[in-house]
């Protein structure tokens, strides 16, 4: 049966035999990509953007900006870009319909197929996708980075990327994510977007969503699971490690606080935009791919500094709900009451004087003062997992430094082309 | 209308509180997040401001805690060792007039 995909269309694997790819790649310009452009390589090949087949050409990319749909229709928030200079798109000798081969760590990753060379306004794009034209703006000031031209054309895996460990077991691409929930008998599986190492605030956010997203079905056997999908890409130097961040989300699972009947982490590849509203959009779409029911949406979600209001990506989700598979389910804060003596919703409690909030910012803070965190706030089992991770994955540190940036093992690599 | 107050917190372990019952200052700290020992120092919107621009990885969390944090662990020692110096914890004039 076919899998279909955000948009209507079904979601079909772009990825080459490989007999097949190195025969393809024959003759072929090469061209080098960096991590964001292989992430979305990825993102398009394996169908978590679907309905894109490959990187956007301007009619789409002028749609998504004004209308915040592709040209055919579809709800899509974020362009998906190429960009390339002038004088490199000279120098390759690239024109329209060429195929071009993208290598990434040196050896050939993807068929681009180049339907379209274009400008687009960068300011304009800034505007439409983060509400402003500001550089202190991280998506603008990554826009603003993009060289002039863009690419748009369909991608082909020449090659299945190597998932390094202790990533492999998490990447769970949507055709691979759907198998898995139809395994384990979910009928409906609620998504946890995440960048950080859970505290217990965001183990109660998923345990609230879960009861919200379990509704009127019956009980008699699990039927509802919690998808943790973490976002692996660019890093600043402070952030959690990568691998703390994924092992002790499973950790979560692995210590009893969820089990396999109710629980699964798995990752996706991709740059945050920080985009707030037009990213929550895009969350949904990626998450609808992942064959996922319900998408968690907490306050100012994927937003930075001020730039968006505390509920606007929720407005933003009611104005498409129709056009959207997937229900979002919006989480109130958790926090501690010392009244309560435990961690409660802010929809719950009233001992509002007394309430002690707290967030990933202030337990990465506990941390770096080489306190550890009672377990009601932060799971024994987390906290020494995050250790660990600092001593095998993050040269001492579980946080990111320049060391970790130089010498990490990439969570992927491409291997050679095999004959 | 009060004037914001913004805390720091120098969250106390095993080494701080060691410094801090040798100095007799052992009940300057609070206790938060279900016993966590805690001496916060209050920055006005300018120190604030100040130690955001002199800290660079130091953070403002605007959204949930309305507190600075991840000032590197050695600021917050030289912090630390200004209350105990001063028995106070009304020591960031003090603490930045060095920046």
């Amino acid at each position: 049966m076919a899998e279909i995909g955000h948009g209507g269309k079904e979601i079909v694997e772009r990825i080459l035999s490989p007999g097949e790819a190195a025969e393809k790649i024959k003759g072929l310009t090469q061209v080098p990509i960096r991590a964001q452009i292989a992430n979305e390589v990825i993102g398009l090949a394996y169908g978590f953007f679907c309905p894109l087949e490959g990187f956007m050409g301007k009619a789409d990319v002028d749609s998504v900006c004004k209308n915040m749909r592709l040209a055919n229709g579809a709800v899509w928030s974020i362009p998906i870009l190429f960009d390339l200079s002038e004088a490199e798109i000279s120098d390759y000798g690239i024109k329209e319909g060429d195929s071009i081969v993208l290598t990434y760590q040196g050896n050939p990753m993807a068929l681009f197929e180049v339907e379209e060379i274009f400008e687009y306004d960068k300011k304009e794009m800034c505007q439409a996708t983060f509400g402003t034209t500001e550089e202190r703006h991280p998506g603008c000031a990554r826009t603003y980075e993009y060289k002039d031209k863009f690419l748009g054309g369909k991608i082909t895996l020449l090659t299945e990327p190597k998932i390094n460990p202790p990533f492999d077991p998490y990447f769970l691409p949507p055709l691979k994510m759907r198998k898995a929930i139809k395994e384990k008998g979910w009928e409906r599986t609620v998504v946890h977007q995440t960048r950080n190492v859970p505290h217990t605030g965001h183990e109660w956010l998923m345990k609230g969503a879960w009861l919200q997203t379990y509704g009127e079905l019956p009980i008699e056997k699990p039927l509802v699971g919690v998808i943790v999908n973490a976002i692996i890409g660019a890093k600043r130097k402070g952030d959690y490690i990568d691998e703390a961040i994924i092992l002790t989300h499973d950790e979560l699972r692995k210590a009893g606080y969820f089990g396999d009947h109710n629980h699964l982490t798995s990752l996706t590849f991709w740059d945050m935009r920080y985009a707030g509203p037009k990213e929550a959009i895009f969350h949904a779409a990626l998450r609808t791919n992942l064959g996922i029911t319900h998408h968690m949406y907490g306050r100012d979600h994927a937003g930075v500094g001020d730039y968006y209001g505390t509920y606007e990506a929720h407005h933003l989700l009611a104005s498409v709900k129709d056009d959207l598979k997937i229900t979002p389910v919006y989480s109130m804060n958790w926090l501690y009451c010392p009244h309560c003596g435990e961690v409660t919703s802010e929809g719950l409690c009233n001992h509002r004087d007394e309430w002690q909030k707290f967030s990933g910012t202030l337990i990465r803070s506990i941390v770096m003062d080489g306190v550890k965190p009672p377990r009601l706030i932060f799971r024994p089992e987390v906290f020494d997992l995050v250790m660990e991770c600092a001593e095998k994955y993050g040269f001492g540190s579980p946080f990111v430094t320049d060391e970790y940036l130089e010498k990490r093992t990439p969570v992927f690599t491409i291997p050679p082309l095999s004959a | 209308m009060a004037e914001e107050k913004y805390p720091i917190n120098i969250w106390i372990n095993e080494e701080r509180y060691q410094k801090l019952q040798e100095a007799g200052l052992a009940d300057m700290c609070e206790e938060m997040l279900a016993g966590l020992k805690v001496l916060r120092v209050y920055a006005n919107e300018e120190q604030k401001d100040k130690i955001l621009k002199v800290f660079p990885t130091a953070k403002f969390d605007a959204s949930t805690t309305k507190s600075i944090e991840l000032l590197p662990r050695e600021v917050k020692d030289k912090i630390f060792d200004k209350i105990v110096e001063k028995r106070s914890v009304d020591i960031l004039d003090e603490f930045l007039a060095d920046y």
